[in-house]
């Protein structure tokens, strides 16, 4: 009898603490959801009302050699986009920590990048990653090193992607930084004393206190990058609203493509099924993910 | 007196920061430049903006593209709408996603797992799908055309900051905690008094970066906003994209005026959250 | 805790009066129907030079006359556009989509149809030039109209065909000769001067297949493989990847400047000749006032595919939800009036779409407009239908023309591919 009443005051405190997240996830989330899993088994073009046609959305998406494509190129910039988010996170925030004269202006400029509006940045970028005018390839040059057509051949635009996003790495960087405000500076100097080198010093002590803000990162750049669109959508068009899917469609996401299907198209149901697919996935790596997580991430309540 | 001093700490400057400095300046560098290039590109004239090899510097100074700017766009208006929708967004998240945050973090309740496992199902669902019945939403609560729809979503929790602000949460001892019960103290207290002042870093860096995004959001205030007055600074910036070509001189100018306050307002705000001073007394 | 407090006074204050601002706005819109002038919004996507060329013919409007005062907004998202329209109520009246958009808007309910409107304001539909005006009908009834329309031609850069000792071209064959002549390349394949380039892959190789006597929509259904499609495509590789090597092609197009830039690679002379539209008139001038250029009719095929060219259309059109319809199409009618387009077409250096407007003088001041004009008079202009399925098949061309300038597939096997895939196109 006691236990329940616990439970239940403690069941009332959750919902209470809880109450913003769940007013706004019943009335913005569950209907978007619910109605995006109903669209994916209709023919809908958003303005008229959905014809049900069971699977053949998901049946189509199996044989739309464009998807395959978005997936694929997808997967390639999350694989490669997310170690190097985490590493230049872990790396910058360690730099940027360091007691240097000038350090909160060091800070700024490098968080600055994801104050440029984005639309800014891809012109900005399409301008760096010119061969002719360009600074990037006038930089390799001077390195005696011929770059690349970036942004015309098909093999070295996932790269320019992968540059353009992590110019915008500053935000993990931040929470990083703020991550190694939870190191016991005590911890550091007891380790110093024991002779333990910089190397073991993190592996012992700054990883473990940041390993529940490290699973954070991952899980929610994993997240983003599955769902990157605006960098590779700017970096393909040409002029402003003239999409492109880059030389032999290598710049062609998951969401471009979804975009595409949704509000060029108007194939709302198709591009239902494939937010489902895309939201199943990244669920299923999400769990892959947390699970191993036990193995390293220490929490307070160990 | 002085020159000997300053004899007695060149070496060790030249030993300990001059090394640090380095590569911490070349980061800061790479990040920059840029910004350095739109920046400069700003004081260029039209003729000068791309050049083989590319040039940083302008070969002749020009201030035009900073007055067409202003010419272009209602700058001030802008701003201040801009600042009121910042504002506004920041206010929601620190009052609401701390609370959710400790709702999957510490308190001890059934409900904290699927909470914490909606909050990231929230995060996986492509925005593209969400747009338009989001919309219709809104629409149907008449709140289109009204700051409304731009504003309420922080105040109802955004899924990043609150899972973000979950795992900084996560890191604080239970002993602590326990020992507020222990003392009576309500779960409101304990959450007001021991939790949110550890969290403080998580909750600060939340709020900065609710305000950029609010800074930067273009679709939500074209999509919401019904009358130009009300625009923010983002929308303003689409005045120097042509059907064709793009006014590069006058775009890079205002898109520095577009930075700068929120460049200010992140030198200020980080202060209180990863500032120099040592780590959090309660350790 | 005292910095929240202190911070909310100030944000209260300001909440209330945006609330007020709200308000009144609402009030605003609603006041429509009482009497006075009818409201109508017109939301383009036009900004820019654009938007300010459009806001003053918007001000002339509403200084004309009392019945409708006409508010603009430069709204430059197609995403906003159709979320707006997605609602009962819309937000907009009037707005600009493009040509080839019509039928896919038109069969989804999205578009007013306007026979009605037109008729009652005395607008005649029969001056438009037809191909814009087959664009905006689907099943029957009219859903747009074509406030300017855009043709291509061969542009040239005179100095540099006069170096090289290249006439104007006016076959296919003399284009190809004169592309491999104007066309420059170092030792080790690294092109420095493109006879042809091509600013849009996509409108070049449409244009060319018109141009070979091809149809790409023939019958009314997607016709990527028709033999004419097909010449040209094959000719496009002949005399220009298969010329300097589809890699050198994609490095020298790396390097290319912004386009209509003072950095356009044709008006730096990487590229000596560009097929494109009628703005690059209004444009050259004032972008790149010391190039010495001219513009033909782009060169034939055989002698009866003489003065072919593509006409793409930009229209407005009144959303099925919009509020205040008659008062838009009154807009709508001023805006296609001689007045009104004229204003229009002018400050955007684009072209007429009214037959009768092609022989004013009041363009004569751009430089060699008058080619562009003179190519609509032509019975061989040609457009893209303007079915349901036209968006997919336009980026299902749009990437197969990229393949095929990469060199890594044949012209017939990507438009193969192309018609196999598009028996999964929306249908209406």
């Amino acid at each position: 009898m006691r236990m329940t009443t616990i439970r239940r005051r403690r069941a009332l405190t959750g919902l209470a603490f809880a109450a913003p997240f769940l007013m706004g996830f019943a009335i913005f989330i569950a209907y978007p959801i619910g109605a995006s899993a109903f669209y994916s088994f209709t023919d809908f073009n958003l303005f008229q009302s959905p014809d049900w046609v069971g699977l053949q959305n998901y049946e189509r998406l199996a044989q739309d050699s464009s998807f395959w494509k978005a997936l694929a190129n997808t997967f390639v910039l999350t694989a490669t986009g997310v170690p190097l988010s985490i590493g230049i996170g872990i790396a910058g925030a360690h730099l940027l920590n360091l007691p240097v004269r000038g350090q909160p202006l060091f800070r700024a400029l490098v968080y600055l990048p994801t104050i440029v509006p984005v639309v800014v940045g891809g012109y900005l970028w399409r301008w760096m990653l010119n061969s002719q005018y360009g600074f990037i390839n006038y930089f390799l040059g001077l390195l005696g090193i011929t770059g690349p057509g970036w942004l015309v051949q098909p093999e070295w635009t996932k790269p320019a992607i992968v540059l353009m996003t992590l110019w915008t790495v500053g935000g993990t960087m931040i929470i990083y930084l703020a991550a190694l405000k939870d190191v016991p500076g005590e911890l550091y100097e007891a380790a110093e004393i024991d002779g333990a080198g910089p190397f073991s010093r993190f592996l012992h002590i700054t990883w473990p206190t940041i390993s529940p803000v490290t699973l954070f990162q991952v899980i929610v750049n994993v997240i983003a990058w599955l769902q990157i669109f605006t960098q590779p959508y700017l970096l393909a068009q040409t002029r402003l609203n003239n999409a492109s899917s880059g030389p032999g469609e290598s710049m062609l996401t998951y969401a471009m493509y979804l975009f595409q299907n949704a509000f060029s198209f108007l194939k709302m149901g198709y591009a239902s099924a494939m937010a489902w697919i895309l939201f199943l996935l990244t669920l299923a790596v999400t769990l892959v993910i947390l699970i191993g997580s036990r193995r390293w991430v220490h929490d307070g309540a160990r | 007196m002085t020159a000997l001093a300053e004899s007695r700490r060149r070496p060790w400057i030249l030993r300990r920061r001059t090394r640090r400095i380095v590569p911490v300046a070349i980061l800061a560098a790479v990040f920059v430049f840029p910004f350095a290039v739109m920046l400069f590109t700003a004081f260029k004239t039209p003729g000068d903006v791309f050049s083989t090899p590319p040039a940083l510097l302008p070969r002749e100074w020009t201030l035009d593209n900073f007055a067409e700017a202003f010419d272009q766009i209602p700058f001030w208006r802008y701003l201040a709408n801009t600042l009121f929708v910042s504002g506004m967004s920041v206010l929601g998240t620190i009052v609401s996603c701390p609370l959710v945050a400790y709702a999957t973090a510490k308190v001890r309740w059934r409900g904290a797992r699927p909470l914490l496992g909606a909050v990231l199902l929230t995060m996986m669902l492509p925005p593209q799908v969400t747009l338009i019945p989001v919309f219709l939403i809104w629409n149907g609560l008449g709140a289109v055309g009204t700051y409304l729809p731009l504003i309420v979503p922080a105040f109802l929790g955004t899924p990043f900051l609150i899972f973000m602000i979950r795992q900084f949460m996560v890191s604080v001892p239970d002993e602590l905690i326990e020992a507020a019960r222990i003392d009576g103290a309500s779960e409101f207290r304990t959450y007001a008094q021991i939790v949110l002042p550890i969290a403080r870093p998580a909750i600060v860096t939340a709020a900065v970066f609710q305000f950029v995004w609010s800074w930067t959001d273009f679709l939500n205030p074209l999509i919401y906003l019904g009358d130009p007055d009300q625009y923010t600074l983002s929308i303003g910036l689409y005045s120097f994209f042509g059907e064709n070509d793009v006014a590069w001189g006058p775009l890079m100018a205002a898109c520095v005026m577009f930075t700068l306050p929120a460049v200010a307002i992140f030198l200020v705000g980080q202060r209180f959250f990863i500032g120099g001073v040592s780590a959090g007394a309660l350790k | 805790m005292t910095q929240v407090t202190r911070m909310r006074r100030p944000l209260v204050a300001a909440l209330a009066g945006s609330a007020a601002i709200a308000l009144a706005l609402t009030g605003c819109t609603n006041s429509g129907s009482t009497g006075g002038p009818e409201e109508v919004t017109f939301s383009y996507l036009w900004s820019g030079a654009e938007a300010d060329a459009i806001e003053q013919i918007i001000a002339d409007y509403n200084a004309s006359q009392s019945d409708v005062v006409v508010t603009g907004i430069s709204s430059p998202d197609f995403q906003k556009q159709l979320t707006s329209m997605s609602s009962s109520n819309g937000s907009f009246d009037i707005s600009d989509h493009f040509g080839n958009g019509v039928g896919s808007w038109a069969a989804k309910g999205i578009l007013a149809p306007l026979d009605d409107y037109l008729a009652a304001d005395g607008v005649d539909t029969s001056d438009f030039i037809p191909a814009a005006l087959d664009q905006m009908t689907y099943d029957g009834k009219i859903y747009s109209l074509p406030i300017a329309v855009h043709s291509f031609q061969l542009l040239y850069n005179k100095t540099l065909l006069e170096e090289a000792g290249v006439a104007v071209p006016t076959t296919m064959n003399e284009l190809a000769a004169a592309i491999a002549t104007l066309t420059k390349q170092d030792a080790d394949g690294t092109i420095t001067q493109l006879g042809l380039g091509d600013p849009s892959p996509s409108t070049t190789l449409t244009t060319l297949g018109y141009n070979f006597g091809g149809d790409w929509d023939a019958g009314g259904e997607p016709s990527p493989t028709e033999p004419g499609n097909i010449a040209a495509l094959q000719w496009y590789v002949d005399n220009i990847v298969d010329l300097v090597g589809p890699e050198n092609l994609a490095t020298f197009n790396s390097g290319n400047g912004e386009y209509m830039s003072a950095q356009d690679p044709f008006y730096v002379g990487r590229f000596a000749m560009v097929i494109d539209g009628e703005w690059r008139a209004a444009n050259i001038p004032a972008t790149a006032p010391d190039l010495d250029w001219g513009v033909t009719a782009i060169p034939y095929a055989s002698t009866d595919l003489e003065d072919v060219t593509q006409l793409t259309a930009s229209t407005l059109f009144i959303p099925a939800n919009a509020r205040h319809k008659e008062a838009a199409a009154k807009f709508l009618a001023y805006l296609v009036s001689d007045e009104g387009m004229t204003a229009f077409t002018k400050a955007l250096g684009n072209l007429p779409s009214r037959t009768s407007l092609l022989d004013t003088d009041a363009f004569a001041d751009i430089d060699q407009f008058d080619v562009w004009m003179d190519a609509l008079k032509s019975p061989n202009v040609f457009a893209l239908s303007s079915a349901p399925y036209s968006a997919e098949y336009s980026a299902d061309l749009g990437t197969a023309f990229g393949d095929v300038i990469l060199g890594s597939t044949t012209p017939q096997e990507a438009m193969q591919t192309v018609l196999d895939n598009s028996s999964n196109y929306a249908t209406e």
